[in-house]
């Protein structure tokens, strides 16, 4: 609080006779105007009433694996919003799904044929493959992210009460950015049984067979068809301890850390107890291995005078598209704040999440582009955004390898 | 059952909690029963903080130190099943704000509690829905709560308190087989970390109080093998997971300043029980006086805690 006192002091204080903190809640639309636009003469710079500059993230910090009872967790802390993540891994018989016996037939050939694939190209991933993670991944709910507000973390939402619309929206957003960003493998989730060897000829047709359809290389030990006999179902808890604006970055990036952190046992089908039995030995237990680092950024869009695009089409006088354009790309109409706080995200209506990678040779990957809530971002800006974004991703890079 | 819509729900088919080799084949001494290398007096070391939420009227966060068997599988990690598990919750309070317009007249300070485990708070994964045990424990703080604040300054309002429990305690060992004197002992240390935090959380949102009211337990342990071998033990601040069996527990909410409990609840029985020779004090009273004390260890936490929370404010 006390920075925004500070700052706001030369630039509102003689005409009022109110505190800095009382005029930013009685006038928050003009409190954060003069913050951002300075009187030309006083020789400041724009700057958000938090004291960041437009462009400029909030302090981050991320703690992986503090919880016991959870196979990956994390807390990540984006000023003070702060999101806690749990990863729960339970175990999906092919027995319980329903439409399996379906699909498996016709499943396994290929997996087979992806899992010695991805032993001599790992990078080169082919279509089919895309196509398998999605059909068990998507298919069987593998994913199960859930947020929750219910925690005290802001006055307006009810503990105890069902999930608030923006809890089931922020659930939905993860749900939907793990499966289009693909970060899981489903590879890392099949649990695998291989039958006893059925005697030396039925082997050796077997391999003939096989021979055929891969190419040879492989050794003896991955002759034998490999059955699917269960998943690892992934819970992913996120809590919203404290929120101060700005939730999605704070639990995508929690669920990037846990799942990071998270360490699958090594599991096998017992055919004894026909079930499936987990070594608890963390030598055995295996990392995921994830498919890139999306980096989340939000931002939001402040406008001097929200009305002002609105007037030119119902006011029809204003036909000309050109001097409407020419409006808005006035001097400082607009200001796009990067990690809005809750304050900031009060007093705006449009938003934009960039969600990008960065690729080897250093270039910025969109994975999700969303903008909503208005009209004054034009591509120019996106493009900007998606800069720093890719700043930003550097910066959560160094964050999570971190923790 | 209907599936909760306004979540995202996993297979439809259910699934099922990892089973372990080593659970399974019982008998191979993979692991030992965590022992306590506390004194019977001495209590674990708190981290309290407050003020960690700012969107909240006051809030604090409280974590116990974890076992020297959990301490030492952190540093040096083997098996993936944790020895035992260390309470860890955060706690938030909003208010005083006035009632809503429906609700009827009230002279005090209407008091609500939640008390809500996170989903991968325990060994068992919990659900989403506030379960019978959960809404207990809000009881429960409720009336230590409600002893502890001044509540007709405060006529018309209402004052949340919501606790999320990112860590529960330990029932049992992991490795023990559920029995018949087996009862859900975490929820009693869990009870007691809660009132303890509520409080440092009120104190931070400058609700008025009679005193800070601290959270204690205490517990008669056996550790034998036969049960009526030898009298149990009484232990402060007892963690179910390093006891082969919990004969009784006691969690009490105490204000040091005017010697008032404002909530007691004792579990198990100890009828039967008989102290160790030399005591003559019966075993409930000896339960009592013993989280009284662990109370009052944890009072002088919570008082740490609430001078830090001025000091930041006033300086």
């Amino acid at each position: 609080m006390a920075t925004p006192a500070a700052n706001a002091a030369p630039s509102v204080s003689p005409s009022l006779s109110l505190p800095p903190s009382q005029f930013a809640r009685l006038q928050p639309h003009a409190y954060l105007l003069a913050h951002l636009s300075p009187p030309p003469a006083s020789n400041q710079p724009s700057i958000r009433a938090n004291g960041r500059a437009p462009s400029q993230f909030r302090v981050t910090s991320a703690n992986a694996g503090s919880l016991t009872h959870t196979n990956g967790s994390a807390v990540v802390r984006i000023g003070d919003t702060t999101a806690v993540c749990g990863v729960r891994a339970e175990i999906l018989h092919t027995d319980d799904i329903a439409s399996w016996s379906v699909s498996s037939s016709s499943t396994s050939n290929s997996n087979k044929r992806r899992r010695l694939g991805e032993k001599t190209t790992d990078e080169d991933e082919g279509q089919d493959e895309n196509e398998e993670d999605r059909a068990h991944i998507e298919d069987l709910n593998l994913l199960v992210p859930n947020l929750s507000l219910s925690t005290g973390c802001a006055p307006g939402f009810t503990p105890g009460a069902p999930p608030s619309a923006l809890a089931q929206s922020l659930s939905h957003q993860i749900l939907s950015l793990l499966h289009s960003t693909r970060l899981i493998r489903a590879d890392d989730l099949r649990i695998w049984y291989q039958p006893p060897n059925l005697g030396s000829e039925a082997l050796e047709r077997h391999n003939e067979s096989q021979q055929m359809e891969i190419d040879a290389g492989q050794g003896s030990e991955e002759s034998d068809p490999q059955e699917i006999k269960a998943f690892w179902v992934l819970y992913i808890d996120v809590m919203i301890i404290s929120l101060a604006g700005n939730p999605f970055d704070a639990a995508w990036a929690a669920v990037l850390a846990a799942l990071r952190d998270t360490k699958l046992p090594k599991a096998w089908w017992d055919i004894d107890n026909e079930t499936i039995i987990c070594s608890d030995d963390i030598s055995e237990a295996s990392r995921l291995s994830l498919r890139g680092l999306p980096v989340a950024s939000s931002f939001c869009v402040f406008e001097a005078d929200a009305a002002a695009g609105w007037r030119a089409v119902v006011i029809p006088d204003v036909n000309d598209q050109k001097a409407q354009n020419q409006r808005k790309k006035g001097p400082q109409q607009k200001w796009i704040l990067a990690d809005p706080d809750g304050y900031e995200e009060g007093l705006s209506q449009e938003r934009a999440t960039l969600v990008v990678d960065k690729a080897k040779n250093g270039k910025n990957v969109i994975l999700k582009m969303e903008k909503h809530g208005g009209w004054s971002v034009d591509t120019e800006d996106l493009r900007q955004l998606v800069e720093i974004s890719g700043q930003r991703w550097d910066e959560m890079k160094r964050i999570l390898d971190q923790c | 059952m209907m599936a909760d819509r306004r979540r995202v729900n996993g297979p439809s088919g259910g699934t099922r909690p990892a089973v372990f080799a080593s659970l399974a084949e019982s008998g191979t001494g993979v692991s030992e029963r965590a022992q306590r290398q506390r004194q019977p007096s001495e209590l674990r070391k708190i981290f309290l903080k407050t003020g960690l939420i700012p969107t909240a009227s006051g809030s604090s966060y409280l974590e116990f130190e974890p076992s020297a068997s959990l301490a030492a599988a952190r540093i040096n990690p083997k098996s993936l099943i944790p020895p035992s598990s260390a309470l860890k919750l955060a706690c938030t309070v909003h208010g005083p704000k006035p009632l809503p317009r429906s609700a009827a007249f009230s002279p005090n300070l209407v008091l609500t509690t939640h008390v809500k485990y996170a989903p991968f708070a325990a060994r068992k994964r919990r659900g989403h829905i506030r379960d019978a045990s959960e809404r207990d424990l809000g009881v429960h703080l409720e009336t230590a709560l409600r002893g502890a604040i001044i509540a007709e300054r405060w006529p018309k309002s209402g004052l949340d308190i919501t606790i999320t429990i990112l860590e529960a305690e330990d029932d049992r060992w992991w490795a023990d087989a559920p029995d018949s004197h087996d009862a859900s002992w975490g929820m009693m240390n869990v009870l007691a970390g809660c009132i303890t935090a509520a409080s440092a959380a009120i104190a931070d949102a400058h609700i008025d109080c009679l005193d800070l009211v601290a959270g204690g337990v205490a517990a008669l342990v056996s550790d034998e093998e036969k049960q009526s071998s030898a009298a149990p033990k009484l232990m402060l601040d007892a963690d179910p997971a390093e006891h082969r069996s919990i004969v009784s527990a006691c969690v009490v909410a105490y204000m040091p300043a005017r010697d008032e409990i404002t909530e007691l609840w004792l579990k198990g029985d100890s009828s039967k029980a008989s102290l160790e020779n030399g005591d003559k004090r019966s075993v409930h009273e000896a339960l009592l006086d013993g989280a009284v004390d662990a109370a009052r260890g944890a009072h002088t936490v919570l008082a740490e805690a609430v001078r830090e929370s001025l000091l930041k404010t006033v300086g």
